[in-house]
């Protein structure tokens, strides 16, 4: 509520004008009834020509001033409307970025799609009350002083016949919101069901099964059938009656009013106006009923995004990083990563790597030190800023592929092309139509695995971190790539801490030092021609050769 | 989902879209098919609407009778005969209502189980070059757009134009000059209509397109915001979002200024249809051609023609947008199906390539001239740098893919030749895609062998080590996909191997089946396979050395010719390119 507040007062001229032109408007619904009894209680009863001609120059004029006054409160509902989504979504967008990596843990994604996609346009949508909805209260209050001028019973009927006749056919369009919502979430399985054989028809061109699939599908929908069927029966009926109800209301007013007239109690142009005050009189009603709802699903909307809103960022640390290039030291593995060096990881269980490498990138808890002090208590954007691990599921975020590379301002396409050759990702480049201007989707979507991991290599290499520490950044490519991958990597990070987790030989041949881990602790340091020479084990992890059934070919040697 | 580096080179090649004349032909045809509905629905509205129009008359015989000085019990009958009118109103309306809704109901049905059905018969070829995007949209968006035209827009432009058609002619009843000037505001109101949607189809499409863009940005900035902390990627994720926030703005501030134009002109026009028939009134009326009475209900149709006016112009964009959205549904029956082939099962297995050579369209060759025999049962791998067209020859060897040039051939039969279910039971390809269909377990691995027992299902996914299925809380019947249960990767992958066992294929190609993993999930993974390979020719596409290591033969491929080709001793011994990649990745010093 307090949310909503806020969207309205940031913006309130623009609400009051909202306010004042809505109820302008309304009011000049009322108008034209008014103007046309005149017309005919005047001009053609009297067969007074000129004030025919007045009356009729009015209504063409009232108009005309009408639908001027329609567009200027449609434009500024809108406006308010808009800048509210905007204000939203801006604040959403500023807290998301400011998250990092607390957030996947706190919400699930499908749930920010959700509050970005539907609540915060519909907590928008709840605005709508402070136009319409104070116009909507004032025009009732005016109809209410004409009406009782022409006959104060009749005034009475119709204002209290109207919001009850609202009542009653209020709670049946709720009922026809409810039949159909059911229905449309069944047919919203359908859409998924046929989004779902899209997805795999690839799949199913593979290994088969197609014309089952069609049949699935056509049963389902033939369930859809028979649920609309019934859904139609009602709503059938409720539209019918949304519709016959007032009416029967109108024939009423009609009969009374009929009665007056005969008696002399009121013109046959006052008759006519009080059946156009009635028909017109709903508008407002409906309003302040439509904007009730709006109101409501506006506040469970805005409570869902003020959840979101309310998740913290991690807490700062205050911790300073160490000045320069500073030793990582792991006590659980007992892992040191010297200072400018590239040392690679072996790990028997890939487990033990990701822990290693969320540990010393300062994803988990752990007593890591950096330069001899806890690396816990450094500051985490200090820490982002210097030590990079670059994961297997790294976000590829949708953009041109310059874009993606250029991690930050300043960065050269001399400097990018440097990092995409490193990465051995010339091909890609190449077969992009466009090059570097190829549109990457969204996690890279339209990219192979193989060349999503050489495009996030080049990616953080830009990135040009202290400390880069690589988790299996080959295992996606072929022996060729890898090969070249492992020569140009060791050349561009010279000078600069690099840790390789992998168990690949062409990998781990071309850096510095090599560290075998076993349980999860080191068990051997050396480079990788002293390892092979002295450590079985480790042979047996790297080469695979003799004794390990070869699981991608089933062969046993 | 992942792609395929040789698929992303080539253009993209849209699907086609339905014209004009097919649309109405096949809306003509779903009327014809139903004929007895349609009439029966429109009938009933007729009446309706009818029954609608009494009120006015009626008021209008009110004004007659009191002008004329009847007493108050004069108008009760009159009063009461619009009441009558108002009951069966809403009686015929509803009937009318339930019928055209059954129709539409069926309508619907119809157009998206033929989408669905066209869909699953599309080569995948054409699908992989359209991109899945289109047809994903088309799938959702259009076929709902579409259903929302059916149920709800066509049958309130009928009921508005019917009505709107009863109102001028009881106008005309009323005095025919009546009847033709009641229509004062049509004339502005075509034309800005005319204007309003030459324009509006496009700016309501930008509008919702920046709509989902800027859904997108935000929800990307959420799950990549790992990512984002990582690269510190928070100022440019914000002045991204803020870029597509400023769109939505433009987009809608430019639907906005379209409606500025056309609501206050149509409104204008609807005060036109009163004011003429007043003044016509007075006239007709000083002349003693008509009565007070018809003159007021002339004015009181005028003030009703504005809301059946009204619904059109609101409708008449999304009829619009129904139209167009139907014309990409019907567009997807215009692409020739796969072929069904029509040579009968080779009884041999030995599969043959003969000169092939391979261009994707608007490209240049990928394979250049392909000659290769694989042995039954044997285990071939096939390695070679990426982009030297390794998937492309799995294609082609499924029978994806027809070559340019040359023969693929199974048991002396061209593949194409081969009715593709048929194919699909003898030759399987994997690939790093796996795909957890929504459905149950059984659903997901039925269609891969249509006679399989639930107690071979358990078999298949025992033989893969699915040690997960028997934690599944309902077994088999557990509910897989989109918001039920989601499965770890390489659970995806195994069930995918299950379907493969369960499909039992002669020979199997494994396209790097196991890349896109991360390597514990890849370690598990490959367990797996090898319960599915036994006793199976195998064509293994592979980046890892020590998979050609074991298998039977290497084929080396190199830009799209294969240039060396025999076992791992041999070619290791020929000291070629293979042998110097072998001789680095095994840590032996040249």
């Amino acid at each position: 509520m307090r949310y909503l507040w806020w969207l309205v007062a940031s913006q309130w001229p623009r609400a009051l004008r909202g306010s004042v032109v809505g109820s302008a408007w309304m009011i000049g619904l009322a108008v034209r009834p008014y103007l046309i009894a005149r017309a005919i209680d005047d001009g053609l009863r009297k067969g007074d020509t000129r004030a025919l001609l007045t009356w009729v120059a009015a209504i063409i004029g009232a108009g005309a001033v009408v639908a001027w006054l329609g567009i200027i409160r449609h434009r500024t509902m809108t406006f308010l409307r808009e800048d509210a989504t905007a204000r939203s979504a801006q604040v959403m967008l500023r807290h998301l970025a400011r998250l990092g990596a607390v957030l996947p843990g706190r919400v699930p994604a499908g749930e920010i799609a959700t509050v970005c996609g539907t609540d915060m346009s519909q907590a928008s949508w709840a605005l709508t009350m402070t136009g319409p909805g104070v116009g909507a209260v004032l025009t009732y209050a005016v109809a209410s002083v004409v009406l009782w001028e022409v006959d104060p019973m009749l005034a009475a009927f119709v204002l209290l016949g109207v919001p009850a006749v609202v009542l009653v056919v209020g709670p049946l369009l709720n009922r026809l919101q409810g039949v159909d919502t059911d229905y449309r979430h069944e047919l919203g399985e359908l859409t998924n069901r046929a989004g779902d054989i899209v997805a795999g028809l690839r799949v199913l061109a593979g290994v088969g099964g197609r014309d089952l699939f069609a049949r699935r599908y056509a049963d389902r929908s033939q369930r859809l059938l028979r649920q609309g069927y019934r859904v139609g029966a009602i709503v059938s009926w409720v539209q019918a009656l949304t519709v016959g109800i007032p009416a029967l209301f109108l024939a009423a007013i009609v009969w009374l009013a009929a009665r007056m007239a005969a008696e002399g109690q009121i013109t046959v142009g006052e008759m006519v106006a009080v059946y156009g005050y009635a028909a017109i009189l709903s508008v407002p009603v409906w309003f302040l009923l439509e904007g009730g709802f709006m109101a409501v699903r506006g506040v469970v909307a805005a409570r869902r995004i003020i959840a979101v809103l309310r998740i913290p960022p991690e807490p700062g640390t205050t911790g300073h990083a160490p000045d320069g290039p500073a030793e990582l030291h792991d006590p659980q593995s007992g892992l040191t990563v010297p200072i400018g060096r590239m040392i690679g990881v072996a790990a028997e269980d890939p487990a033990d790597a990701i822990a290693l490498a969320d540990r010393l990138g300062r994803y988990t808890p752990s007593e890591v030190t950096w330069g001899g002090r806890p690396l816990g208590g450094v500051d985490p954007a200090a820490v982002r800023a210097r030590i990079l691990v670059v994961e297997h599921d790294s976000y590829l975020f949708p953009g041109t592929l310059r874009e993606v590379l250029r991690v930050h301002d300043g960065l050269t396409d001399a400097q990018l092309a440097a990092a995409i050759r490193t990465a051995s990702a010339d091909d890609i480049v190449e077969s992009l139509p466009g090059g570097l201007d190829a549109a990457v989707e969204a996690r890279g979507r339209n990219l192979s695995g193989g060349q999503r991991q050489r495009i996030r290599l080049a990616q953080h290499l830009l990135a040009e971190p202290d400390v880069l520490i690589l988790v299996d950044p080959t295992s996606a490519v072929d022996s060729h790539t890898e090969a070249r991958i492992a020569d140009r990597l060791h050349a561009y990070r010279t000078g600069r801490t690099t840790v390789v987790l992998a168990t690949s030989p062409l990998l781990l041949d071309r850096t510095d030092l090599v560290a075998y881990l076993r349980d999860g602790k080191v068990a051997a340091v050396g480079t990788h021609d002293e390892l092979l020479a002295t450590e079985p084990g480790y042979r047996a992890l790297v080469v695979r050769t003799a004794g390990e059934p070869d699981a991608a070919t089933g062969a046993r040697r | 989902m992942t792609g395929d580096a040789t698929h992303t080179a080539g253009p993209a090649q849209a699907l086609p879209v339905a014209d004009r004349g097919t649309v109405r032909r096949s809306v003509a045809e779903l009327a014809r098919a139903e004929k007895r509905s349609v009439s029966l629905a429109l009938a009933l509205h007729i009446a309706a609407a009818v029954a609608g129009l009494a009120a006015p008359w009626f008021i209008g015989r009110i004004v007659d009778r009191v002008s004329a000085g009847a007493p108050a019990s004069g108008v009760d009958v009159l009063a009461l005969a619009i009441a009558g009118c108002v009951v069966a109103q809403i009686l015929l309306s509803r009937t009318a209502q339930n019928v055209g809704n059954r129709f539409g109901e069926r309508a619907n049905a119809t157009l998206r189980e033929d989408f669905v059905a066209r869909t699953l018969r599309l080569p995948i070829g054409v699908v992989e070059r359209a991109g899945t995007g289109d047809l994903a949209t088309r799938s959702s968006v259009d076929v709902t757009t579409v259903g929302n035209a059916v149920r709800q827009v066509v049958p309130t432009v009928l009921i508005a134009a019917i009505r709107l058609l009863l109102i001028v002619g009881a106008a005309f009843l009323l005095h025919p000059a009546l009847g033709i000037l009641i229509l004062a505001g049509a004339p502005t109101s075509l034309t800005v209509a005319r204007w309003y949607l030459r324009r509006a189809p496009q700016a309501y499409l930008a509008e919702g397109e920046a709509g989902s863009e800027l859904t997108e940005s935000l929800t990307a900035t959420a799950e990549g915001a790992r990512t984002v902390e990582a690269l510190r990627l928070a100022g440019a994720r914000t002045r991204e979002g803020t870029a597509r926030i400023a769109r939505q703005w433009q987009t809608r501030r430019a639907t906005l200024a379209l409606r500025t134009v056309f609501f206050p002109v149509v409104e204008t026009g609807y005060a036109l249809p009163a004011a003429a028939m007043l003044l016509a009134g007075g006239y007709f009326l000083s002349e003693g051609w008509v009565t007070l009475g018809a003159v007021v209900a002339a004015t009181l149709y005028a003030q009703q023609s504005i809301e059946p006016i009204d619904h059109i112009m609101i409708f008449l964009e999304q009829a619009q947008r129904g139209v167009a959205s139907l014309s990409r549904i019907l567009g997807i029956g215009l692409v020739a199906p796969e072929p069904r082939g029509v040579a009968t099962a080779p009884p041999g297995q030995r599969l043959v390539v003969r000169g092939a050579r391979f261009c994707y369209p608007g490209g240049r060759d990928v394979l250049h001239g392909i000659d290769l025999e694989v042995r039954p049962g044997e285990r071939l791998a096939v390695v070679g740098p990426s982009g030297a067209g390794k998937s492309t020859l799995a294609r082609l060897l499924a029978g994806i893919d027809l070559p340019r040039e040359g023969v693929v051939s199974l048991g002396g039969v061209a593949v194409t030749d081969l009715d593709p279910a048929e194919r699909r039971r003898r030759i399987a390809l994997v690939t790093q895609e796996h795909h957890v269909f929504i459905g149950t377990v059984r659903d997901n691995l039925a269609f891969a062998a249509p006679g399989a027992s639930d107690q071979d299902m358990c078999r298949a996914l025992a033989a893969v080590d699915a040690d997960w299925f028997a934690e599944l809380p309902d077994g088999l019947d557990t509910a897989l996909g989109d918001g039920a249960r989601a499965l770890h990767p390489a659970d995806a992958q195994q069930l995918a191997l299950a379907r493969l066992v369960l499909a039992d294929p002669h020979t199997l190609i494994l396209d790097e089946a196991t890349a896109a993993l991360d390597p514990t999930t890849a370690r598990r993974t490959e367990r797996s396979l090898a319960a599915v390979l036994h006793g199976r020719t195998v064509i293994a596409i592979a980046h890892r050395l020590y998979t050609a290591h074991d298998a039977d033969r290497v084929a080396v491929l190199e830009q799209g010719r294969i240039t060396e080709l025999g076992s791992h001793d041999e070619l290791v011994r020929a000291g070629g390119a293979y042998a110097a990649l072998w001789h680095s990745w095994h840590g032996d010093k040249a």
